[in-house]
């Protein structure tokens, strides 16, 4: 489905991906975990051109998604994105966040995208808060209602950087509770975590990253178990430490 | 002063109409609502190009507001009133000549204030609305522009007052607003320039002074919606 070749990113002169070839399968769920400034933001920015990259070459289904013929804009509609700060719209009510897609891209009159962004809201659980503006509702629904955003189009892949970072601790499970829905659905997920028990429980490889390399790759049994690598080791026990 | 009310309030409010041009107060304001509403869509687009990541269009929306700035708004309304005429090769009258200058100073200085706005947002809403697959058009005029202009309401309406004070200097070349008319009495009444030119103080007073009033409600609106207090105090 998504597809790293080779591929490498400089902000400035710092090279902050270095050579990464990785694949990710249709219908799995990769988190990808590491130090901070290891590169994961990054890295998964660049699946929706959201930062570009120098070298190598990514593809999404096939298609390279740095080429000149393809349309950004039609690219990012078919990858949900949903960030650490939801960046919601605070101008717009809930629901017309989620119904923003539906409106100014299938250009659908308010009319004829209600029901499917309220269908949607149904799906995260918040169809009560339709009508509420994102400053009247708490973090974690926020998070579930940017991801709802993020569906409206359908998209083959969902990437999510960070996505339970900025929340309460009580606010986390909600949200981990719809990704672990999402990826049950079959849905292609990149999940930019530090939630172990997240991934050990729902991911289907876990991705190390130190200073911009892809350090580890592995299933989730042998990322978590004795056997794995040194540095993702000494990862594991800090945040161990940290909890 | 309640005799030169009495006496010349109505050419205070309207100016010589029905049996001349419109003018005194309504005047005045008719050229601050016309000024402010030609000014901002301008400003709009400077504020735009201002923000905008093409360097040649940032460069002529930062050379227009540099200069425009740099030169006093009454040196521009002889510009207009005296050059431009002789430029485009006809007259124009003296109203349309104090609004259009009106209009390019205020663009430079509103335009600097919606860009402010738009700077001010926090990235996020401008990735948010990439990664959405939203284009350019989408992101600006429903995502970005919205909240730019809802944030600098306040800034707005104190353009408007600038540019209600702004429209006296039309008294310069002759257009019969406010000020003018006040000039015209002072000119009768030669004995009562404090009562006269206090009443003309007055009346600029209490424009503005309401304006700023509607402003100080305006953010302290503006403050509670974006903090959800409305919300609470409603159903506390």
């Amino acid at each position: 489905m998504i597809e790293f070749q080779a591929v490498s990113k400089w902000f400035g002169s710092l090279k902050v991906i270095k050579e990464i070839s990785a694949t990710v399968d249709k219908g799995t769920t990769i988190v990808l975990c590491g130090p901070s400034g290891s590169g994961k933001s990054t890295l998964v920015r660049t699946v929706n051109r959201l930062e570009p990259i120098q070298e190598g070459t990514i593809t999404v289904g096939g298609m390279d998604i740095n080429a000149k013929s393809v349309n950004v804009n039609t690219l990012r509609t078919g990858i949900g994105f949903v960030f650490q700060q939801f960046n919601l719209f605070p101008h717009l009510t809930v629901v017309d966040n989620v119904m923003l897609p539906l409106r100014r891209i299938h250009q659908q009159s308010r009319k004829e995208a209600l029901p499917a962004a309220l269908l949607m809201l149904e799906r995260v659980g918040l169809a009560d808060k339709a009508n509420a503006l994102p400053a009247d509702i708490s973090g974690g629904q926020s998070q579930r209602v940017a991801i709802a955003r993020s569906l409206m189009l359908k998209p083959e892949v969902l990437i999510l950087d960070e996505p339970t970072s900025a929340l309460d601790p009580e606010m986390v499970s909600e949200v981990l509770r719809l990704l672990r829905q999402l990826s049950g659905e079959g849905l292609t997920m990149m999940c930019v975590t530090h939630e172990m028990g997240f991934a050990r429980e729902v991911s289907d490889r876990v991705w190390f990253l130190k200073n911009g390399k892809l350090t580890f790759n592995a299933q989730p049994e042998l990322f978590f178990s004795s056997e794995t690598h040194p540095d993702v080791r000494g990862f594991l026990s800090a945040i161990q430490k940290n909890h | 002063m309640l005799e030169i009310i009495r006496d010349y309030g109505l050419m205070l409010l309207i100016g010589e109409y029905p049996h001349g041009k419109l003018g005194g107060l309504a005047l005045t304001l008719i050229i601050s609502i016309v000024s402010l509403a030609v000014t901002f869509p301008c400003a709009v687009l400077i504020a735009l190009a201002r923000t905008a990541q093409s360097r040649p269009l940032k460069a002529v929306a930062s050379g227009f507001v540099h200069c425009v700035r740099a030169i006093p708004l009454l040196m521009l309304i002889f510009w207009a009133y005296f050059a431009l005429p002789m430029v485009i090769g006809f007259p124009i009258d003296a109203t349309y000549t104090l609004i259009i200058a009106i209009v390019i100073y205020q663009t430079a200085y509103l335009g600097e204030i919606i860009a402010a706005g738009i700077k001010g947002l926090p990235n996020g809403q401008t990735e948010a609305a990439k990664a959405l697959g939203l284009s350019y058009i989408p992101t600006t005029f429903r995502v970005i522009l919205p909240q730019a202009i809802f944030n600098v309401i306040p800034g707005i309406v104190n353009q408007l007052t600038t540019i209600i004070k702004e429209s006296s200097l039309g008294s310069i070349i002759a257009v019969s607003e406010l000020s003018y008319v006040m000039l015209q009495v002072n000119s009768n009444e030669v004995t009562k320039p404090l009562q006269i030119f206090g009443i003309l103080a007055a009346t600029y007073f209490i424009l503005c002074f309401a304006l700023s009033q509607a402003t100080n409600w305006l953010e302290r609106r503006i403050a509670n919606r974006r903090t959800g207090r409305v919300i609470v105090e409603a159903v506390a």
